[in-house]
């Protein structure tokens, strides 16, 4: 593969694909197999054993996931590695004192400095002193950027930038990658969207599999083309709705409240009601409140103030099984975190949430375990979600993710729940598991479920939903049905533009 | 009764700091292991590989300071064997810890029966040389608590100001919070996550070390076996206290050096009979007053990925 | 599928529970996590006793007359061994299951304490037939256990007070508070000597299975860890404890109150060790004396290590641990060796548990040597021969070493520096690592200045650090010569 000095080049794939793993290779993260090829930067070959070689060589990389310290400052994450001392020159003596270094104090505010007119002179203003866990997703991402200019890179690799921001901070962005590019830099772009390569970049290679299936400039291909070029096929992008009939209102939110960890107000008054049948779903960026409402009805956090109702019955507070006992199932958003034990087995997995009643638990005021309906039952599930597995008594760790996130969705759905809960349901999924798990979706809607869809990709929502609501701070700006609707409309919303006689 | 009570307030004082010296440095030696990720309940063990490891350099050469020095050393070489197992062999850090202590008794109870003989005692070291202030000693309160007190404790204080330094000022200090924190970020700029914390482990066996020799020669004027009777385990309590900070650790550290103080004073003030008959409650009230304290304040929260051993992954 | 249709419940079959017992131990025989766990312990304790022997042999002791006694001893008196291993299977059951919440119960010394005094005091104040007796007085010390753990349980579920903290200063304050209970209200009026209470009614006595020591408090024991093996994993109980164990969100996340389990967790961990003091008491002791115990509580911390925080591990790791009490004993008797050498044993042994990688990289490193011999003879064959005489020198000079310091603590220095660099060598060597060698050249020049030295002192010392020097020098420098200097790359390292 060939990248040009000074260009935007898209590096495009699905989960899986070998994007990542080729980019930390170039990182310096990984190393690449002995004997198999090389890598030539500016004409030389180079050798990267360590992040440190890489960034020797003007390489920078700005993760998906944030390599960033919450309880530290921005400068502090910004220098780690790289730390300026005061009184450098006595380690500089002799090469015996160079350790010294690291005992020598730490010059803040020099670094600090540095780092503020590193962000001036980028358009990526930041408050230097600030900490980490204090800054909202997109001043964070800031941050990873500013580490890989302090750094003096002229290689920068970015890693699904796009997922945490809104369309508008896409736009925000393109600003800084012009910048860069104008400055001389070569940006290399990682993701597995289709939209943001034809909008940022100048050439794009498509990755499938851990191969290279070509390049093209940007002018001579469209989304469709380069979606077949990642998967192989010609891809469905909408898949059909089953026409259902829409009944009672099952969830119902009346002005909700609720705070997050630091006492902060999250949501910040609510109302929206599900009906049976419907697939109601929220767009917006993460960190608007999403997570702390499908939390707060749950069972999972307590509302400052409102009411939630399932049914009828009010859940306004009631415990995670209470909730759960009125009918109601909860996918949740990080599967590692919430969704699975991983030391357990995939049968014991399988049973979580319902391994307190009948038919899991028997015996004397349902204490003891049936651990025979609890492997009837497994294996049932298993079979009818096609989960390919060895043994139902394996460690659920052994399962790829896709297989791991069918397992949270299959027990979840298994008690035939009147609510869904569906927190992100297919991130981080490959297209054949994100199919799978859309299509139970629909089935489950149309035999009558009431579903709560949150998600971060607009494309779902729109093809999954029977209504929009996108949530912004903390409220809901807008409901819609996804034919009154556009794509760009929505990422107005998502941003907070709610005037919508704004010019797209 | 002016007189008596600004003695006994005196007196108080100076016990106090005798007891918590030793807290104190091992909660801190704690504090650097945890803070770059590994948990080291050892500390009790390096605590008696230090006081058994300087009393024997003492009596050998008669030279305190060298036994210091080797007390310090010997405690560093039982946190080496603690940093490889956790660190380079991804070892379960409390079974470790649980097996350091282990060692420790064993080595040094062993160690006592070679040297001395006995299994109990060993021979009369030579005591560190107390800080004797002359001109202090006439002064009333002041002069019974510095009048002559342990270098030790003198250098404590310092130590807990340089730790303080280290931890926050310096790289490497942020290098070491930034392994208990996030290892991956750590690893991500460059900077080898194992080195660290095996400095940062190694680190807190010199600082046990020290606790123990003080323990040794200078607290007591020999070594007897298991004579740390728990202060390893009261120095991590002292630590989680502290919230994993240096001046957590000197408060206290202060704090379980007070309360254990307060019985002896208790005594002369209140008479001994009294005492002996209500003594056990007294004895309880710093164990109960520490349970509402920690019952009380706000949530211990220990490093982010304490206790996980840091894979790297090397190949694609 | 509809799950929420069946309603024939499949009734609790006792008959078919035992049936599937010898099913369940073939299964757990046949589970590779198992048979992973059971060699890394038995290689742990092969290992430790090797070390321990090596370092009998370089202090002076009488190795093989030690491990005899040892071995022969926890055999013959294997009812003492099993005497020794039953409080421990009861507080090793306590912090296991703690572990298995993800607690850690270091305070199972002070839970021991209080129902051991509570079963004492119903012992001797109230008047029971025999059989329920005991009974009762085991469930009390259990319920006062379950108090003293239930506290902490309370205070880290709902204020996050760590529990190695509170349940370490509520086992002070056990102890305290006992030692004045009998003292004063419950002292025992004929004997001033002794602080201790009144024996307890021979209705509640624990009657005597064998011997002096061992009684029905071994049977109460094995029934507990069955107990604990069912309210483990096959009680909604016990898989709570489990999910919040290893994933505390997760579990709260499918419903499970964490806080209330956590609280009974800790609460049933201090019943079972409450009720381990209490068997103490009634199978033995029979009153409750200043200090009856001392240790119980740490030892239970590492027989749950040992055990892996499983009841049958722990099982085991008790009864081999009141093995080593009982051989440490007999160590010392007849050999001399301070029966602090088991706790040594003890401490090697969790260091190999704590990383069984250390045994497999020694494994690895140690067919790597022989394979070296077998592919490269010219490579193979000096390398392993330095190998050995490092080993053995730095093991020889710490067996001469006493004899030689007589002379001088200066040469006694040199000795244990020299021996200390041959140890080293061995290591880098057995790494495969290019400084062996030097290594091994530098201890013959610490042996060489102990030759020259002799000349002042003694012509022993001369002979004696001559042949040291010769050997350590002469070997690796001739290998160096027939081993070609450049670094070899794939062939020899790894």
């Amino acid at each position: 593969m060939k990248i040009k000095k000074g260009e935007v080049h898209g590096l495009l794939g699905e989960n899986g694909a070998g994007k990542s793993t080729l980019m930390h290779i170039l990182y310096g993260l990984l190393s690449k197999d002995s004997g198999s090829g090389s890598i030539k930067i500016n004409g030389e070959i180079a050798s990267l054993e360590s992040p440190q070689d890489a960034i020797a060589l003007g390489v920078g990389m700005v993760h998906q996931h944030f390599k960033l310290i919450p309880p530290l400052s921005v400068t502090e994450n910004v220098i780690l590695g790289s730390e300026p001392v005061k009184f450098e020159k006595i380690s500089l003596i002799s090469r015996a004192l160079r350790l010294l270094k690291l005992l020598l104090p730490i010059d803040i505010n020099g670094a600090a400095k540095k780092i503020s007119q590193i962000a001036k002179e980028n358009g990526l203003d930041i408050n230097p002193h600030a900490k980490i866990i204090d800054l909202p997703v997109g001043l964070q991402q800031r941050v990873e950027i500013i580490k890989t200019l302090y750094r003096e890179a002229e290689i920068l690799i970015l890693d699904e930038p796009t997922s945490v921001l809104t369309p508008q901070e896409v736009d925000e962005l393109f600003v800084t990658l012009q910048k860069f590019k104008e400055s001389g830099r070569t940006i290399i772009l990682i993701t597995h969207k289709l939209r943001e390569p034809m909008l940022l970049c100048d050439r794009i290679s498509v990755l499938r599999d851990g191969e290279l299936v070509g390049t093209v400039d940007r002018k001579d291909t469209s989304p469709e083309e380069l979606a077949k070029m990642m998967v192989g096929r010609p891809v469905v992008f909408e898949l059909e709705k089953i026409e259902s009939e829409i009944g009672e209102t099952v969830l119902s939110l009346e002005d909700v409240v609720v705070e997050d960890n630091r006492d902060l107000e999250k949501v910040k008054g609510i109302t929206l009601n599900v009906r049976a049948g419907e697939i109601l779903g929220i767009a917006g960026v993460q960190g608007n409140g999403q997570t702390e409402l499908v939390e707060a009805i749950a069972g999972l956090r307590k509302l400052k103030s409102g009411k939630i109702s399932v049914n009828g019955f009010d859940i306004t507070g009631g415990s995670a099984r209470f909730v759960r006992s009125k009918g109601v199932s909860h996918i949740p958003e990080d599967r590692h975190k919430r969704g699975l034990v991983l030391g357990f087995s995939i049968k014991e997995n399988l049973s979580l949430g319902q391994h307190h009643t009948s038919p899991f638990a028997t015996g004397p005021k349902d204490a003891l375990l049936d651990l025979y309906e609890m492997a009837t039952r497994s294996e049932v599930l298993v079979d009818q979600y096609s989960i390919k597995i060895q043994n139902i008594e394996a460690a659920v760790s052994t399962l790829s993710g896709g297989n791991q996130q069918k397992i949270v969705v299959a027990r979840e759905l298994a008690a035939f729940p009147k609510l869904i809960l569906a927190a992100q349901p297919t991130r981080g999924l490959d297209v054949g598991a994100t199919e799978y798990i859309r299509r139970v979706l629909l089935q489950r809607k149309a035999e009558g479920a009431a579903i709560l869809l949150i998600s971060a990709e607009l494309d779902e929502i729109r093809n999954l939903s029977d209504r929009i609501a996108v949530i912004y701070d903390g409220r809901i700006v807008t409901m819609k049905t996804p034919d009154e609707t556009t794509p760009e409309e929505l990422g107005l919303f998502m941003a907070g533009h709610t005037d919508v006689s704004m010019e797209v | 009764m002016q007189g008596i009570d600004a003695q006994l307030f005196g007196v108080l004082i100076a016990q106090t700091l005798k007891m918590a010296t030793p807290l104190i440095l091992a909660a801190l030696g704690g504090m650097f292991s945890e803070k770059s990720g590994v948990v080291n309940i050892g500390l009790e063990g390096m605590m008696l590989v230090g006081a058994f490891s300087a009393a024997v350099a003492t009596y050998f050469t008669n030279n305190p300071w060298f036994g210091l020095l080797v007390g310090m050393l010997g405690g560093a070489a039982l946190a080496l064997l603690h940093a490889i197992v956790c660190v380079k062999f991804k070892g379960d850090h409390i079974v470790s810890g649980t097996g350091i202590i282990l060692l420790g008794a064993g080595i040094t109870t062993i160690g006592l029966d070679l040297v001395w003989g006995n299994t109990g005692q060993s021979d009369q070291v030579t005591l560190l040389p107390n800080v004797n202030i002359p001109q202090l000693e006439g002064i009333p309160v002041i002069g019974s608590i510095f009048g002559t007190l342990s270098p030790i404790i003198y250098l404590m204080f310092g130590i807990v100001i340089v730790c303080w330094y280290v931890l926050y000022r310096t790289p490497i200090g942020l290098r070491i919070r930034a392994a208990g924190e996030d290892p991956s970020t750590l690893d991500t700029a460059g900077i080898n996550v194992e080195n660290i914390r095996i400095l940062a482990v190694i680190l807190s066996g010199v600082l046990a070390g020290l606790a123990g020799a003080y323990l040794s020669i200078s607290f007591e004027a020999a070594f007897s076996r298991g004579m740390t009777s728990g202060r390893g385990f009261i120095a991590l309590a002292a630590m989680i206290f502290g919230n994993w900070t240096p001046v957590g650790c000197l408060i206290a550290g202060l704090f379980f050096g007070f309360l254990a103080s307060l019985e002896i004073v208790l005594q002369v003030v209140l008479g001994v009979g009294i005492v002996t008959q209500y003594g056990h409650f007294i004895q309880m009230i710093p164990f109960v007053l520490v349970i509402v304290a920690i019952a009380g304040i706000r949530k211990s929260v220990p490093p982010k990925g304490i206790a996980v051993p840091y894979e790297k992954e090397k190949r694609a | 599928m509809n799950t929420s249709e069946i309603n024939v419940k499949p009734k609790f079959n006792l008959i078919k529970f035992i049936k599937s017992i010898p099913k369940s131990i073939m299964a757990t025989i046949d589970n590779p996590t198992f048979q992973r766990q059971a060699i890394a312990t038995v290689g742990s304790i092969v290992l430790a006793m090797l070390i321990a022997a090596i370092v009998m042999l370089m202090v002076g002791y009488n190795a093989g007359l030690g491990f005899i006694a040892l071995i022969r001893s926890s055999i013959v008196q294997w009812d003492r061994v099993l005497f020794y291993a039953t409080p421990l299977i009861f507080t090793g059951l306590s912090v296991a299951l703690a572990f298995r919440c993800g607690l850690f119960n270091i305070g199972p010394e002070g839970q021991v304490y209080v129902g051991a005094l509570a079963a004492t005091i119903v012992g001797f104040s109230v008047s029971l037939p025999f059989g329920i007796h005991p009974i009762v007085c085991l469930l009390i010390g259990a319920f006062v256990g379950f108090l003293w753990g239930f506290l902490p349980g309370l205070l880290k579920a709902y204020r996050g007070a760590h529990e190695v903290v509170t349940t370490m200063m509520l086992s002070y304050t056990a102890i305290l508070l006992t030692e004045w209970l009998i003292k004063n209200p419950y002292d025992d009026p004929t004997n001033d000597n002794l602080v201790q209470t009144i024996s307890i009614l021979p209705t509640a006595e624990l009657p005597k299975i064998f011997g002096i020591f061992l009684s029905w408090a071994l049977i109460v024991a094995m029934l507990v860890v069955l107990c604990v093996y069912f309210l483990l994993n096959k009680t909604v109980l016990g898989y709570e404890m489990r999910a919040v164990g290893m994933n505390l969100e997760a579990a709260e996340s499918a419903g499970i109150n964490s806080k209330r389990t956590v609280a009974v967790s800790l609460g049933l961990a201090g019943a079972l060790a409450g009720m381990g003091g209490a068997a103490e008491i009634l199978g033995y002791h029979h009153r409750f004396r200043k200090d009856w115990s001392v240790g119980l509580g740490w030892d239970g911390i590492t027989v749950a290590v040992l055990g892996y925080s499983n009841p049958f591990g722990v099982l085991f790791a008790a009864i081999f641990f009141g093995a080593l009490r009982v051989g440490g004993n007999s160590m010392q008797l007849i050999a001399g060796i301070p029966a602090e050498m088991v706790v040594l044993i003890q401490g090697l042994i969790v260091m190999f548990v704590a990383a069984p990688r250390v045994i497999s990289w020694l494994q690895e490193k140690g067919t790597l040597e022989l394979k070296m011999i077998s592919i490269d003879k010219k490579r193979g064959m000096p390398h392993f021969i330095t190998l050995g005489i490092t080993l053995v020198c730095s093991i020889l000079g710490f067996i001469l070493l006493s004899s030689i310091s007589v002379h001088s603590p200066i040469l006694g220095g040199i000795v244990i520096l020299s021996s200390l660099i041959a140890i080293a060598a061995f290591i880098m060597l057995f790494m495969q690592s290019e400084s062996g060698f030097k290594l091994t050249i530098a201890a013959g020049i610490g042996w060489a200045i102990v030759a020259l030295l002799g000349i002042i002192y003694a012509v022993n010392i001369l002979i004696i650090g001559t042949v040291f020097a010769a050997i350590l020098l002469v070997f690796p420098l001739l290998s160096l010569l027939v081993i070609d200097d450049k670094k070899l790359e794939n062939g020899g390292n790894e």
